[in-house]
């Protein structure tokens, strides 16, 4: 494939932020079908690409070759990991835009709501693909801060206030960042990821890097919102329109938080045990804390926000006891079987955690109300929200046949035959105590009496597709268990990790 | 091989279908779920004739068939007769769908899809497939649950829950298993009870069982979920298909895939015996009918996990029958409280009484099945009672420290019986004898489509009951559990007669000396005025009991809650949620500190 491609994941988006506000003010409607139609080009484009086999692809921006081996461009990287990334951000990109064709008429200014999701969009994509740290931070910094912005869209008390605690956390979460690469730059006189894993080839066991490891851990935790460092999700992710709530949880935290840790902690430092067994507790704690402060929320999209973290907690157990085995010199192929757990739910709960914002958002929309216990009796009014936010539930739950079974089963199958006995039970445990909490919502938004009986009514037609897909998806990606399909889209992904120094080989071309 | 796949399929896709189709069509979706029944029953039967056989699916060159092994064995070969034959009668019975006060559209649909994952639980060979197959009955059971206010929805919530739970358990379990043995081929497993890790599979693998049929501690699901849902779907799933799968998988536990050791014997043996003593004392205290049949549910669990906790053929072989005959009579029981929660519209049997004159085809049908679970013989509770009974006495022969204890476990069943027969009198009088309240004068007996799955299931109490050593058990259980020698002498057939002819007998005393020579009097009341249309409720008679000292202090802690597993981690969950909520104040200044002690810690643990 043409290396230039995977540019276009960046410019198209950029360019139509670009146009938006232009054209937009001129042509009514202009926003909203040229944000949709591009986030389904970009969708098609990157699952083709995913199709097209495991192959890496480097694009040198500008066209500078390296110069004596040593690189000079900028490098846009484009590996099957990435790719994975890449499905996940534009589906969901997708999803929630056409899902806001019909949600965001009730909000003024859209056009600099279509605006700021493409930005945001260019700045994922930006950092899925960028090959070097400092331009990985650049497109980093334009996600979040149109993530800013858009969390405070509402503009009311809550949504400001909530806006500003996530800017303050997310500014010391970007200092800690720069401080990080400014002191990888400072070792090592070099910004490109590959170099750089290069360089460090024979840096065990050095104080220095094991520090810069932790600053880093704790930046790109804050964009995570792994626990301790959560604290402005859950006013950030409920206080945003439902449809950047489900970008938000469904993929901001994973693009901008857990994939550069991963990215980093495999393909460019060397992997470090005890470093290793602190991102897996902290995983285990955000799993286990998260779902529990869950399951008191009363106001819908909090309880959502709040089983984000546990989820991602999940993902990031998953992928660390991995890390362990590796780092360990264990078995390969049980790492192998822990990081696709992770990786696996990590797209499952895009789905399925995307899709019951969405959900959120249609009932808020008919229903006026966010907390659980003015609504009830919607069952019979919405019946479509009612059998997708079903699905999503039971997803995320955990029960078959809905996705979630498949990848919750990978990883405590993974951590029993990694001898992490305790993780097994913890993630047992807070799959049951998801379970509950999902049922709490089930019976209260939909079964319970209410007061008087609703008027609502079932949401447009745009928002019902998207929640259909999604729910379709929900089902459609317990196909990933099949070992065959496995192979296509998710086992590359485990193997750029899991090949640890494959990563600079390929894109330097050693 | 294709019966196999067809009955499994055949149903699910008919389910999908009845579910796309428009609500209206309640008779056309009776007839065709009768039909796809009907089709299930023959080929379970086909199923039952087959010679024992491993059937996979990794030959074909689908992708994803390597996990699709099925096992037919003696036991899932029985299991799938069973299932197919009460799936046929419920059908029977749902014909015209639910209406009345328990209205509900979707009941066919999930009947179906229900009864087709059932049969693929029961063969699954392969653990993945066979969790994956159970867990979705879990959202079945859940949708037969109509849920139109505050406490059915409460009560479909606990049950998704609880069952659910015990899934991502037995997840754990199954996990463990794999890392033990290498493999998740049920058959091939045959794990030496030792190490802890056997330990813990073998009771998360328990869990799963115990929750599915409902044994303590983690029945309490059931009383809420029979009092909540509609007759038939309790009939269906917990009185049947759940015992079923739950003591189907009991059974592969401990007689598979486990080699059990005594500490395991002793175990079940003591969740056995608790189950029967704790539910039946709830079922005594009850008002409301439905509950009342769910609290006996989990009781007659409780002597499935006596039976087969024993570990000897003629346990194995009890519980078994005890399964297949609690389901027969439990069901019935269902169907009876269904025809009187329609016709009557009440659910309290302190609002009922009297109706023996007005449903007799209903009434005869409930004596049977209220004999049939106290134990009385020649009935079929009888026939496995006693075997059960037969085996603990054979059992405490052995060495260990629950073979000491048989006489205990002895007296547990036998009360347990006796405290069945207590609460089944109130069942029967409560509803169907004293007077009949004037409100009820019109009503009329239910339709013949509700009367003849009722007969049906009454008749074979009495069949397996009376025939039970000389033709059922031996057909039965023998290729299960192998042949095995009954301890004493009973012949059920001989028995039988000896009952018939004393009763005829004593009737033949009574007409020939009694007749004419009676005068009807007024009842003493205790000087008490009788409301005309009341009557002296029959559950009065049991306030003694919940009066009764020691009784008294148990029964206020069980209302409240105290043994409820599922309202206990409930609260310390919520506890757990308070506590961490109070760090969660909204102020900037405290997560700022959270971050920085975060950093603080990690980097004080690793530099």
């Amino acid at each position: 494939m043409e290396p230039s491609v995977i540019i276009s994941f960046v410019i198209i988006p950029l360019f139509a932020a670009f146009l938006i506000p232009l054209v937009g003010r001129l042509v009514g409607g202009f926003q909203r079908i040229l944000t949709s139609s591009i986030m389904l080009l970009l969708l098609v484009l990157s699952v083709f690409i995913t199709l097209q086999g495991p192959e890496t692809i480097t694009y040198m921006a500008g066209g500078w070759e390296p110069v004596g081996g040593v690189p000079i461009a900028i490098y846009l990287v484009l590996d099957p990991l990435s790719g994975f990334l890449l499905t996940i951000i534009n589906l969901l990109g997708f999803m929630s835009v056409f899902y806001a064709i019909s949600y965001m008429r009730r909000y003024t200014s859209e056009n600099l709501f279509y605006t700021l999701v493409c930005l945001m969009v260019a700045g994922m994509n930006g950092v899925v693909l960028s090959g070097d740290l400092f331009n990985l931070y650049v497109f980093l910094e334009i996600s979040v801060i149109s993530s800013y912005a858009l969390v405070a869209f509402g503009v009311g008390k809550t949504e400001l206030e909530a806006s500003y605690k996530y800017q303050v956390l997310g500014a010391l979460a970007s200092l800690l960042v720069l401080f990080g690469i400014a002191m990888i730059y400072w070792r090592t006189k070099t910004l490109n990821i590959a170099d750089i894993s290069v360089l460090l080839q024979h840096a065990r066991h050095d104080t220095f890097l094991v520090f810069v490891q932790l600053i880093l851990i704790t930046g790109f935790g804050i964009k995570a919102a792994l626990i301790p460092f959560h604290a402005w999700l859950p006013d950030a992710h409920s206080s945003a329109p439902s449809p950047i709530s489900a970008m938000l949880s469904g993929v901001l935290i994973k693009a901008v938080g857990v994939y550069v840790l991963i990215r980093l902690f495999f393909n460019m430092f060397q992997l470090d045990t005890s470093l290793a067994i602190v991102f897996t507790a902290i995983g285990a704690l955000s799993m286990i804390i998260g779902v529990v402060l869950a399951i008191g929320q009363w106001d819908l999209k909090r309880l959502l926000a709040y089983h984000s973290i546990s989820q991602m907690g999940y993902v990031v157990t998953g992928i660390g006891m991995g890390m362990i085995l590796l780092a360990r010199g264990g078995d390969k192929s049980i790492a192998a079987l822990a990081i696709g757990g992770g990786l696996f739910h990590m797209i499952n709960h895009a789905v399925f955690k995307g899709l019951l914002f969405l959900n959120a958002g249609a009932i808020e929309y008919a229903a006026g109300t966010r907390d659980m216990k003015k609504m009830g009796g919607l069952a019979r009014h919405m019946p479509v929200t009612l059998s997708s936010s079903f699905s999503a539930s039971m997803a995320i739950s955990g029960m078959p046949p809905f996705n979630g079974f498949f990848s919750k089963l990978i990883i405590i199958v993974a951590a029993i035959q990694g001898e992490f006995y305790l993780l097994a039970v913890l993630a047992v445990i807070a799959g049951i105590v998801t379970l509950a909490s999902f049922m709490k919502f089930q019976r209260f938004a939909f079964y319970n009496k209410p007061e008087k009986e609703p008027t609502a009514r079932e949401v447009p037609l745009a928002m019902r597709f998207s929640m259909v897909t999604l729910a379709l998806l929900c089902l459609l990606l317990s196909l990933l268990i099949i070992p065959d399909i496995r192979q296509i889209f998710l086992e590359p992904a485990v193997n750029t990790l899991i090949e640890t120094t494959e990563y600079a080989t390929k894109v330097l071309k050693l | 091989m294709e019966t196999a796949g067809q009955i499994i399929l055949i149903p699910v896709i008919a389910g999908l279908l009845l579910l796309a189709l428009p609500g209206r069509s309640r008779m056309l979706k009776g007839i065709l779920t009768l039909l796809v029944s009907a089709l299930s029953a023959y080929w379970a039967w086909s199923i039952y004739r087959l010679e024992p056989s491993m059937i996979r699916l990794s030959g074909t060159g689908i992708p994803g068939t390597q996990y699709f092994s099925f096992a037919l064995d003696g036991l899932s070969q029985l299991i799938v007769l069973l299932g197919g034959l009460l799936g046929l009668l419920i059908s029977v019975y749902s014909l015209r769908g639910i209406n009345g006060p328990e209205r509900f559209r979707n009941f066919h649909g999930y009947f179906l899809i229900t009864l087709g994952l059932s049969f693929g639980t029961i063969m699954a060979d392969n653990l993945l497939l066979f969790i994956f197959l159970w867990g979705i009955l879990a959202l079945t059971l859940y949708k037969l649950i109509p849920q139109h206010d505050d406490e059915s929805s409460a009560a479909a919530k606990k049950t998704l829950i609880m069952i659910g739970s015990s899934d991502g358990i037995m997840i754990l379990g199954i996990a463990i298993l794999y890392q033990l043995t290498g493999t998740f081929s049920m058959s091939n497993i045959s794990v030496e009870a030792g190490s802890a890790l056997s330990y813990v599979a073998f009771l998360a693998l328990l869990t799963g069982s115990f929750t599915k049929a409902g044994a303590f501690p983690f029945h309490s699901w059931i009383p809420d979920y029979t009092q909540k849902a509609p007759a038939v779907s309790s009939a269906y799933l917990p009185a049947s298909f759940d015992k079923l799968l739950g003591i189907y998988f009991l059974v592969r536990i401990s007689h598979d895939m486990f080699i059990m050791s005594n500490i395991m014997h002793l175990l079940l043996l003591v969740a056995g015996a608790l189950t029967i003593i704790t539910a039946v004392m709830m079922a005594l205290v009850q008002h409301d009918y439905k509950k009342l049949l769910g609290f006996h549910s989990v009781s007659q669990v409780g002597y499935m996990i006596l039976g087969i906790g024993l570990g000897s053929a003629v346990g194995i072989a009890a519980g078994l029958f005890h399964m297949l005959n609690n389901a027969i009579y439990k069901s019935g029981l269902f169907l009876v409280s269904g025809n009187l929660n329609t016709l009557t519209g009440e659910k309290d049997l302190d609002r009922l009484g009297g109706l023996s004159q007005r449903m007799p085809v209903t009434f005869g049908v409930a004596i049977i099945f209220a004999l049939s679970i106290s134990g009385i013989p020649p009935f079929n509770g009888f026939a496995s009672k006693w075997m059960i009974y037969q085996g603990i006495i054979d059992f405490g022969s052995g060495p260990a420290l629950a073979n000491h204890l048989w006489i205990l476990w002895l007296a547990v069943a036998v009360v347990g019986s006796a405290l069945t027969l207590a609460s089944f009198i109130k069942f029967i009088s409560g509803a169907f004898l004293g007077n009949l309240p004037g409100r009820m004068n019109d009503i009329k007996e239910a339709g013949a489509d509700k009367l003849l799955p009722m007969t049906a299931l009454a008749l074979l109490c009495i069949v397996l009951g009376v025939f039970a050593t000389s033709y059922f058990v031996p057909r039965l259980f023998f290729p299960v559990t192998g042949e095995f020698e009954f301890y004493g002498v009973w012949q059920s057939t001989a028995v039988s007669v000896l009952i018939l002819f004393s009763i005829l007998l004593g009737a033949v005393i009574y007409l020939a000396t009694v007749p004419g020579k009676f005068r009807r009097a007024e009842s003493f009341t205790g000087g008490e005025k009788m409301s005309a249309d009341r009557g002296f409720p029959s559950t009065g008679f049991y306030e003694t009991i919940r009066n009764a000292p020691v009784l008294s202090f148990m029964y206020e802690k069980a209302y409240k809650g105290w043994f409820d597993l599922y309202l206990r981690s409930k609260d310390s969950i919520l506890w757990m949620n308070k506590g961490l909520s109070r760090y969660h104040d909204g102020v900037l200044h405290t997560y700022l500190l959270w971050i920085f002690a975060g950093l603080i810690i990690i980097l004080l643990i690793l530099l």
